[in-house]
């Protein structure tokens, strides 16, 4: 029962971990506050949904139509942050709510009030009787989504002269502007990054929650939640931070009941704020302030 | 109607528009310099005259339509995370209304619907309801979805003496230990958890079962008494929880449904819950015989969404196509027909509830306003309480309390996507299905 808590926990911290990585790319960069990240991953949703029941096309098949209209739609977005004054950490959180609501009432005038899902195909499994484990094949992509998607961008982040430019940027603009970066170019990077992620998580959303226009507060709340955990451009972070947060609601769930899952959250994410304010990675408090 | 709202409105921020040059027809340079040339009446009347205009504009309550048009106001989750529910049931408030009005409105006068959204928040529910009671003096109130929303509204149509017909209501402390002779509901918790306690002890006979419910008022206590009811009956209970509405994930949950293999799960859930509970059961394989839930499976949509993962599943509903109150077998027809040609697509169980609460509250009207008396909230609600209908929903009648005398659900289980009623018996339609 214990091995598969852990399977469990590791699951739905990957998911966690895939929502969160689009939002958590671009506020490092661009420092632009996201509130419409829960309602760009419905939309890549609705379009997967779309594409498959319209048009019988397969998920997979869904997955880079759906990271290539939002790579388009996030490029949009940064058009519109561009425009904001300072200050803009503030403005763009203003905007983007603004955005959300717009979105919001989009989706429900084409998509309307109903609750919508990907269906799954007949699940295979591996059953371990002995055990009595066993792993869904939609735990096993979560978990090896999350995987190939956070090695991609650490990739990306460390061996790329690409990479140490964004990092470069999300340490300190004006250094690195200073350095002779491109800052704008870097921000456009970002959101074409955070675009595609943010596609990808779309349909596995719709897949394994469902659609719904107004449904994109509890997406953005977990961009946010595991941002924290992880700190501000830390992308193996988030992938730790995902599976502390999904280990620890499901031990919550499992051990104390469903009604403690968010305080036990609420109490573990503050403990972690006091004690490692720039991401459970870091060493210390002393580390944020260097 | 909703078309009409708009056009009101529009009308009133382009009139606003109009008269607004009159204010600065060169920008306030110009005003004071027509005080300063000592044209002061001149000024004054070309300020002032628009500007009472444009006040008497603003203050109109919502008009354009008839003098002699009974408004009636509905507030309902339009918006927001309950928005389904809330366009459900004002597209059946609407199909009431309209047919009232094909018919010559009530003893010759139109009837006016004018419908708030919520956002299915109690705040905002509060503001809506605030306008409608003091800006439009509607003389009814209809609507509501979840007792979190309906409570509110109560509150204040009580303090404004108008009578309160709520669409889709449950909590007992809005009837109960206080008096509110203006509020009045369709349904009611009694009519949910006795037929599902009955069907569970005579139907399944579990020697154990798991409860599971919100944190929302209604829920709350329909797992209360859900959980007293198979306690007194003998069953072990060896899991109740309760979860925030939202939640994501029930696999936690469902390893414990695992270890105790309960004989039922019954879920005081809402449909997205069980769209992810019902698709986490299929997935993990968990042994469960029966997994029952009165909100939110008795819905075509959603066996259109689950499609096979929704076999076998048991719901409860007070009406569907198809399941009506016997003896209305014909209206319900008409009913159907009507709706799918109105809206394109068939009517719910919840559209149900709007257009019975709709139906009470504009009879309750016409017979306060018979031989032209003057409406009064008083009246109106005298009229309901004495009400004696024969819906295809209920037979509604309303106790000293405001609840509904006969509303009863009928326990159905999704067979080749069809919703087969298999309790009580003198209403089934079917036997149970094994899983």
């Amino acid at each position: 029962m214990l091995v598969q808590l852990l399977i469990d926990s590791f699951s739905i911290g990957s998911f966690y971990a895939l929502v969160a990585l689009g939002f958590s790319l671009i506020f490092g960069v661009t420092h632009a506050f996201n509130l419409a990240h829960g309602e760009l991953i419905l939309l890549s949703g609705y379009l997967a949904y779309t594409l498959g029941k319209h048009f019988n096309i397969p998920f997979v098949c869904t997955l880079p139509v759906c990271m290539l209209a939002l790579v388009f739609v996030a490029m949009l977005l940064h058009q519109l942050l561009r425009r904001v004054k300072e200050p803009f950490e503030l403005n763009s959180l203003v905007v983007t709510f603004g955005l959300a609501l717009l979105l919001q009432n989009a989706m429900l005038y084409g998509f309307s009030a109903d609750y919508r899902l990907i269906p799954l195909a007949p699940v295979p499994t591996l059953d371990f009787p002995r055990l009595h484990v066993f792993i869904t094949k939609p735990q096993l992509t979560l978990v090896g989504l999350s995987l190939l998607v956070t090695a991609s961008i650490y990739l990306l982040w460390r061996k790329t002269f690409l990479g140490k430019a964004l990092r470069a940027t999300i340490q300190d603009r004006e250094a690195a502007r200073l350095a002779g970066i491109n800052v704008e170019h870097m921000s456009l990077i970002a959101f074409i990054l955070g675009g595609m992620l943010i596609g990808l998580a779309g349909p596995l959303y719709a897949q394994r929650e469902y659609l719904h226009p107004f449904g994109g507060m509890e997406a953005t709340l977990i961009g946010i939640i595991i941002t924290i955990f992880a700190g501000v451009g830390r992308i193996r972070g988030i992938l730790l931070g995902g599976w502390i947060l999904g280990g620890v609601e499901s031990t919550t769930v499992f051990f104390l009941g469903a009604s403690w899952r968010e305080l036990v959250s609420a109490l573990v994410l503050i403990i972690l704020v006091i004690a490692r304010p720039a991401g459970v990675l870091t060493k210390g408090a002393r580390s944020a302030k260097r | 109607m909703k078309d009409t709202k708009i056009t009101k409105k529009s009308l009133r921020v382009l009139l606003f528009h109009l008269f607004l040059p009159f204010y600065f027809p060169n920008g306030i340079k110009f005003i004071r310099f027509q005080q300063r040339a000592g044209s002061m009446g001149n000024c004054m009347s070309r300020f002032f005259v628009p500007l009472a205009i444009v006040l008497f504009t603003i203050m109109l309550p919502e008009g354009g339509f008839p003098a002699d048009a009974i408004r009636i106001g509905e507030v309902n989750p339009l918006t927001g995370k309950l928005s389904k529910h809330g366009l459900e049931i004002h597209e059946g408030i609407l199909m009431a209304l309209e047919e009232v009005n094909a018919h010559g409105g009530i003893n010759g006068r139109r009837v006016d619907l004018f419908s708030r959204d919520d956002q299915s928040l109690p705040e905002v529910a509060i503001n809506q309801t605030e306008d409608l009671l003091y800006r439009v003096r509607v003389v009814g109130l209809v609507g509501g979805y979840v007792d979190a929303l309906v409570g509110p509204i109560s509150e204040l149509a009580a303090k404004h003496r108008t009578p309160y017909v709520a669409s889709a209501s449950l909590q007992r402390s809005l009837t109960e230990g206080r008096h509110n002779p203006y509020f009045f509901r369709v349904s009611q918790l009694n009519g949910v958890v006795k037929p599902l306690c009955d069907f569970v002890t005579e139907m399944i006979r579990p020697k154990s079962a798991a409860v599971l419910y919100t944190a929302t008022p209604g829920s709350t206590e329909f797992g209360h008494d859900v959980e007293a009811c198979l306690r007194h009956a003998g069953v072990a209970i060896p899991i109740v929880e309760k979860f925030r509405p939202g939640t994501l994930d029930f696999s936690s949950f469902l390893l414990k449904v695992r270890r105790y293999q309960p004989d039922i799960l019954i879920s005081g859930g809402f449909f997205p819950d069980h769209l992810i509970l019902a698709r986490q059961l299929r997935e993990q394989k968990i042994p469960l015989p029966a997994y029952l839930a009165p909100w939110g499976i008795a819905y075509p949509s959603f066996v259109e969404e689950m499609g096979e993962a929704s076999e076998g599943l048991f719901g409860l509903c007070a009406w569907n196509p198809g399941i009506s109150l016997p003896g209305t077998e014909k209206e319900t027809v008409s009913f159907v027909e009507q709706f799918t040609r109105r809206f394109g697509k068939p009517p719910n169980t919840t559209t149900m509830h709007g257009y019975t609460s709709a139906r009470a509250l504009l009879m309750a009207i016409e017979r306060a306003s018979h031989g032209g008396n003057e409406l009064s909230g008083d009246a109106i609600s005298r009229q309901l309480r004495s009400l004696d209908l024969i819906l295809p929903m209920e037979h509604l009648a309303f106790d000293q309390k405001g609840d509904p005398k006969h509303y009863q659900q009928v326990v159905v289980q999704i067979q080749k996507g069809k919703f087969v009623v298999v309790y009580p018996p003198d209403r089934a339609s079917g036997k149970i299905m094994e899983r």
